[in-house]
């Protein structure tokens, strides 16, 4: 061995210790954050987290990956790097909230630093639709609305709205377009059953998302609506709608006399930005009674790329919220909130990592909706007393002190995970 | 002669004219003859009678007892009871000589014809606080409260006496004319009744529960509610409790226990529930794209063409992906008339990219798709199928398309398996039926269960049942013989070794069987089979939530394990072959 090659590899050396010295301090950093967290107010040892860090010391999830974020929207590839690879050692699906938090994020963060968004996003997309099956479905979907009432709220608060604007109608046209699988509805048949001295007819049209649903799925759907429309006693009919280029007027067969009322849940961040006043001009040529509209409460909208550290920052926002609501209102082991999880992992990918394609799940916040509501033109139409009232107790019957309610008018109420609004529901007249 | 004195005491002694020489002032006695003690003892007894009425009245107002608790035999414990009493009551002078009988209520919807109707206007109906009192304007609902009040302000009053002649009896009518108790023939004939009625029809309901928001006019009713508000306790068929009334609503929307119920009872709406084999043809025939399947099932109608099955009789497309379709119910349904309907919803018949993970709804046809169908999803290990056992009592698509669903779940079916099992149990449990069988149904659940969860992938599970359908035919006789224990007789000396196979296998199998038994023997098993889960259904409420889950497991369930063990002993994962050392 040549004093060359001796040099190359103290060379080598010397880097290996270095970044051996690196690690240990970073795996030192992140103890200390977690201890910290444990023994709140214990003061995690260096790395100035001084400022503010109070009640956040444990959080250290959010932090690292802002950092993380920054080094890739910088291009700083050495700090990135390190970032994920440190993130990478503690990051886990099956930990604490924190640590599955960074495990997601780092996962959609790491597919936009290697430009393989969309590749992981269609794979992801592939396994978890292998797995899927109505009874998979259909379990997650009820547990979390047993669990929680992210979803119910929007139900409860539509449901109400619609029932008001078809008092005395005689014939009724609901058009869905949304992600819950009817399992909207049943409640509404039942309110239609029982309030009514003359029960109506009710016809259902939906349009399943996210596209595409499986159509055996969705028949599956349809005839289970089927079979309790017919034990509830409600004269129903049941079609399905295959895209949203069929919502118009003759493609969905409305007739004079039918009262339509549209239902439009968790839908309108599937469309293309572009494409979503379109959408809501097709609405409005149905001429329904009402419009009711419920949306998760975030605004990932990336005009540019500068806006990237922007969306991230709200990603981050909303999500840290939405996996800290699962894990407080699901018992410790539930698949059921593992499944959510995997949809959320899906969705921030596709979110930050993804971009343009058809595939889209950019949010939008309740006012920015309105905005392009009232643009239709449709105006806001307040919930009753009575569907607040609905609301209210139904938000009683989950945990406590964690839920409540916000009024936002003119258009709108908020559900709020302590004190942050995560759900906007709202009714719309044209 | 403490009666006497009691009565001055109370200045009753006053009022009674007549032959005696009462002293009108002071309790002192005196002597009375024996005739005008006569008199007095029976006037005595009468005024004692108005005074017990005339306390029965104040009674009533002061302390809400019934006036049956007031009618004393001894009228004069009564009286001293209510010594304080001021000596300035007036008396009936009209007694009454017997406590008044208890009124009668009427019927029901049957007011008496001889009552006297009155209608009273809506205000007058609504109006509380009619009696109001001129010094300090407080309102009174009643007169005698108003007349009691009115002491306090020494004003004089007077109270009511019950009226001596026989009291007309009244009836109220609604004064909305649009209700069904405007007409005097529905009257009410309560006031207090009527007055309820017509603010909970015609009324604005101003009292509402803060649990349910569920709203009421009257307060009396939402006071009820409010007390059992969240106590109710709701249970679905599948077994499961829920304390929220919208949870529970949802669930049972698509509660796999809805599909079978309603399959049930259409299974009560059809008539012919054989397997004609004509009839079958024809159905079969008139299926799109099978026409492979079809040669098949026209063999398989036929007794005899039985033993060509096995994995070379069917011509099936074995990977016949692309034409999954659950129609296991189908065959079921081939007298039924509910099978139109499925064929039209079900016409589109792909699904390619979704795979066996989704059974699309089901075609008409019958055995060849259920052959298909088991053919294309390897995995029979969805604890689901197990499900669809309900179907086997006349289900329609829905309940095949439900049990199907999950055929392509992999790695679950042993868990899944068991949950089935003990759901199955439940119902079994909540039924009155009568296993005949010689194992129970439990027992040949679990049985499956234990051995269930390995068998998942075997595609010639089907050929190999198929292959068994042989077996049966020396012994449909038993089958004939019990409905339930038909099933299990099969099992005869065949232990459930291969029970996996039979929790794996999809309904077909059963069905197949049962086909083959409704070939083979037709009509009365398989009438009797269904017989069975019609009387269970027909014994259910419509919702069936307050029967809870007892006709939950209905005829269907009852069949499963029976079905199960038949196959049990018939079907093997291996093979014809293992079939045939078994016979």
């Amino acid at each position: 061995m040549d004093d060359g090659e001796k040099k190359e590899e103290w060379k080598w050396k010397k880097i290996g210790e270095e970044l051996e010295r690196e690690r240990k301090s970073m795996q030192k950093t992140w103890r200390s954050r977690s201890r910290s967290s444990e023994s709140r107010g214990g003061g995690g040892e260096g790395e100035g987290e001084g400022e503010g860090e109070g009640e956040d010391e444990g959080k250290w999830a959010g932090k690292v990956l802002r950092e993380c974020a920054k080094a890739i929207s910088e291009r700083d590839s050495k700090k990135t790097q390190h970032l994920m690879w440190m993130l990478n050692e503690v990051a886990t699906p099956y930990g604490e909230g924190e640590q599955k938090v960074a495990w997601y994020f780092l996962q959609a963060l790491f597919c936009r630093a290697t430009q393989s968004g969309e590749r992981c996003y269609k794979t992801l997309t592939a396994v978890g639709r292998k797995n899927e099956s109505f009874e998979a479905a259909r379990s997650l979907i009820l547990k979390f609305q047993e669990v929680s009432p992210w979803t119910t709220f929007g139900h409860v608060a539509s449901n109400g709205a619609i029932l008001e604007a078809f008092e005395g109608e005689g014939k009724l046209h609901i058009i869905d377009v949304s992600n819950t699988l009817c399992t909207q509805w049943p409640t509404l048949l039942e309110a239609l059953a029982t309030r009514n001295d003359e029960t109506p007819q009710l016809k259902l049209s939906v349009l399943a998302l996210p596209l595409p649903v499986p159509s055996s799925l969705i028949k599956e759907v349809g005839q289970r609506m089927e079979k309790f429309a017919r034990l509830m006693g409600v004269p129903f009919q049941f079609n399905v709608i295959s895209a949203f280029s069929q919502i118009t007027k003759e493609a969905l067969g409305l007739q004079d006399d039918e009262a339509i009322a549209v239902n439009c849940v968790g839908a309108f961040r599937r469309v293309q930005v572009q494409e979503r006043d379109n959408l809501i001009l097709s609405f409005k040529s149905l001429s329904p009674k009402v419009v009711t509209v419920v949306e998760e409460e975030a605004d990932f909208s990336i005009s540019t790329q500068e806006d990237f550290l922007k969306c991230f920052h709200e990603c981050l926002k909303f999500y840290t919220l939405y996996f800290e609501m699962l894990e407080e209102s699901f018992p410790p082991t539930s698949n059921e909130r593992l499944m959510l999880e995997r949809e959320c992992s899906r969705s921030i990918i596709r979110v930050l990592a993804c971009c343009g394609g058809d595939c889209c799940e950019i949010r939008e916040r309740g006012v920015q909706w309105s905005q392009r509501l009232t643009n239709a033109p449709f105006s806001p139409t307040p919930f009753s007393d009575d569907v607040l009232d609905d609301v209210k107790a139904l938000l009683k019957r989950y945990q406590p002190g964690c839920w409540s309610l916000l009024l936002s008018p003119p258009s709108g109420i908020y559900l709020t995970w302590k004190d942050q609004p995560v759900v906007w529901a709202s009714a719309w007249k044209p | 002669m403490h009666k006497y004195s009691s009565l001055a005491l109370f200045g009753i002694g006053r009022c009674i004219k007549g032959p005696s020489t009462l002293p009108s002032s002071g309790p002192t006695p005196c002597s009375l003859t024996e005739t005008e003690t006569e008199t007095f003892e029976t006037s005595l007894f009468a005024s004692a009678h108005c005074l017990a009425t005339l306390s029965n009245i104040v009674y009533s107002q002061l302390f809400p007892l019934s006036n049956m608790q007031m009618m004393p035999g001894d009228p004069f414990s009564l009286s001293t009871s209510i010594g304080g009493f001021t000596q300035e009551q007036n008396t009936n002078p009209n007694p009454k000589p017997n406590p008044p009988p208890k009124k009668k209520r009427n019927l029901p919807g049957t007011p008496d014809p001889d009552a006297e109707v009155i209608a009273l206007s809506p205000k007058t109906l609504m109006a509380t606080n009619r009696f109001i009192c001129e010094i300090c304007n407080k309102g009174f609902q009643r007169d005698q409260n108003l007349q009691l009040h009115r002491r306090g302000h020494n004003l004089p009053w007077k109270l009511r006496q019950r009226s001596n002649k026989e009291v007309r009896k009244k009836v109220y009518i609604c004064p909305e004319q649009s209700c069904v108790h405007h007409d005097p023939a529905r009257a009410l004939g309560d006031l207090t009744g009527i007055k309820k009625h017509f603010s909970r029809k015609h009324g604005e309901k101003k009292w509402k529960c803060d649990k349910c928001s569920k709203k009421y006019a009257v307060q009396s009713d939402w006071k009820a509610h409010t007390k059992t508000c969240g106590t109710r306790e709701y249970k679905c068929d599948c077994g499961t409790l829920f304390s929220r009334k919208d949870s529970f609503i949802t669930h049972r929307a698509f509660c796999d226990a809805l599909a079978e119920e309603s399959a049930r009872l259409t299974s009560v709406t059809t008539t012919n529930l054989n397997f004609k084999s004509e009839e079958g043809a024809s159905v079969m025939n008139s299926q799109h794209g099978l026409g492979r399947g079809l040669i098949s099932a026209q063999g398989l109608q036929n007794v005899s063409g039985i033993p060509q099955f096995g994995p070379h009789g069917f011509r099936l497309d074995f990977n016949g992906m692309e034409q999954q379709r659950p129609s296991l119910s189908l065959w079921l349904n081939q007298g039924n008339p509910h099978m139109n309907n499925n064929n039209n919803i079900n016409s589109n018949n792909s699904a390619p990219d979704v795979g066996p993970n989704y059974m699309s709804s089901c075609s008409s046809s019958g055995l060849p798709e259920i052959v298909q169908m088991a053919q294309a999803n390897a995995l029979m290990g969805s604890s689901s199928m197990v499900s669809n056992f309900g179907v086997l009592a006349g289900s329609n698509s829905t309940s095949a398309n439900l049990s199907l669903s999950s055929l392509g779940k992999r790695g679950e079916a042993g868990g899944t398996v068991v949950d089935l099992a003990s759901i199955y149990h439940s119902e079994g449990q909540n039924n009155n039926s009568k296993p005949a069988s010689p194992m129970s149904a439990t027992a040949l659940l679990q049985k499956a269960a234990q051995m269930g969860s390995t068998r998942s992938t075997n595609p010639s599970i089907f050929s190999g049942s198929f292959g068994v359908m042989n077996s049966p035919s020396s012994q449909t006789t038993s089958l004939n013989n019990n409905n339930n224990g038909g099933a299990a007789m099969m099992l005869g000396s065949n232990t459930a070794t291969d029970f996996s196979s039979l929790t794996h296998s999809s309904n077909s199998f059963d069905q197949l069987v049962m086909q083959t038994n409704g070939q083979l023997q037709s009509e009365p098993v398989k009438l009797k089979l269904h017989a069975n889960a019609v009387e269970h259904n027909l014994t259910r409420d419509f919702l069936g939530v307050s029967g809870g889950g007892g006709g939950g497991g209905g005829g269907g369930p009852q069949f499963l394990p029976q079905e199960l063990a038949k196959f049990a002993s018939m079907g093997s994962p291996m093979g014809l072959s293992q079939f045939t050392s078994n016979r």
